[in-house]
């Protein structure tokens, strides 16, 4: 997320209209193993997925499984916002969802594994609210796929 | 969201890990996010302390296609936007052979040579779009085709520059924002909503109003 005071003007007053309240008591887990035994997954709110799955809709509060071991190249992005740029998702899919740069970590030892199953959400048009049933249906889902930590990046 | 341990990077909006090509940056930003996981209290939130790469001013890529040029005597969207999107063809092709074949263009079931067609004709006929979903993922595949093709050159490019001349300066630049035009000043706040999806809020601002074709 880029900081407030470098965003253009109209931009920081949208998001600070916004004015919406904290969700809720600050979640907190100490450290449990060390990261380079820790199992990690992505969820990233770029609305991606592959060319064949169902495209996110306007405003959208569903998710779309993305399998570990397909090729990441091959994701598409269909979120509704305008308000960001894409072309370097274009170019790079790793700038939003850095599955290739987790692969190396793993190859080098710096984490224990990767999960079998990562996500994506598509962050626009809805409070966070409306995604309470999937959040906790992908959280039950990384449990299942006994996941220590999760990257996430927004948009 | 309060994640238990958050970096805030200074990057623009869509670019979480900083640039798009270079792994080295991206893995330390990813390394310094995860060290965060050692912290025994929290919430944590924390200052990336670099900025991205800058782009350099000599590698700055100059847009294969020249815009804003056309002198041709049928300005109807329809001529224009076919004009604009065959010059654009060899390069978005060349971007798919550099990039082994990836592309984002395919949201939209028509191919975006028809659906630029399509989105002309109500244009020249001053009629809009009934099917909203047809249209967002019209517009979104051609300015996939058009990001694509337009940084298919080897070098750096700028992002804020790409998105300048997109908006400012391609007639499907203009052509969204004539769409947006027609939206946005409907009495119908879900017309209003529509335009919303159709043209980020620094192109609106910044536009002095749509070039060529039939100005609304």
């Amino acid at each position: 997320m880029v900081r407030l005071a470098e965003l253009p003007d109209y931009e920081r007053e949208h998001l600070l209209s916004k004015n919406m309240p904290p969700l809720g008591p600050a979640v907190w887990t100490a450290p449990i193993k060390p990261v380079s035994q820790m199992r990690f997954a992505l969820v990233t709110t770029a609305g991606l997925h592959h060319r064949d799955d169902t495209a996110f809709e306007f405003a959208d509060a569903t998710f779309r499984p993305i399998d570990g071991q397909e090729n990441p190249d091959k994701l598409v992005m269909s979120h509704s916002s305008v308000n960001f740029d894409k072309s370097g998702f274009a170019e790079d899919v790793n700038i939003v969802f850095p599955l290739g740069r987790f692969r190396e970590l793993l190859a080098e030892g710096s984490i224990g594994s990767l999960a079998d199953v990562h996500y994506s959400f598509m962050g626009a048009g809805l409070l966070p609210a409306a995604y309470a049933s999937s959040a906790a249906q992908v959280a039950g889902m990384l449990k299942r796929d006994k996941v220590d930590a999760v990257f996430l990046t927004p948009v | 969201m309060q994640p238990p341990r958050a970096l805030w990077v200074p990057f623009p909006l869509g670019r979480p890990l900083g640039k798009p090509g270079d792994a080295a940056f991206q893995l330390d930003v990813i390394k310094t996010a995860l060290k965060l996981l050692d912290r025994s209290e929290g919430p944590v939130l924390e200052d990336y302390p670099h900025d991205a790469p800058p782009v350099e001013a000599e590698d700055v890529a100059v847009c294969p296609v020249s815009f804003g040029q056309d002198s041709a005597d049928d300005d109807s969207w329809k001529s224009r936007l076919n004009r604009e999107i065959s010059q654009l063809k060899p390069w978005y092709e060349l971007s798919c052979r550099r990039r082994g074949g990836r592309t984002l263009v395919g949201i939209a079931d028509q191919l975006p040579e028809q659906n630029i067609q399509t989105l002309a004709q109500h244009l020249d006929e001053d009629v809009l779009p009934a099917d909203i979903i047809w249209m967002k993922r019209a517009v979104e595949d051609i300015k996939a085709y058009y990001v694509e093709a337009m940084t298919a050159q080897p070098g750096d490019y700028d992002p804020q520059a790409l998105q300048t001349q997109f908006w400012q300066e391609t007639s499907f630049g203009a052509a969204v924002l004539a769409l947006y035009h027609e939206f946005s000043s409907s009495e119908s706040g879900q017309m209003k909503l529509i335009a919303r999806i159709l043209a980020p809020r620094e192109a609106v601002g910044a536009a002095s109003g749509p070039k060529g074709g039939h100005t609304p």
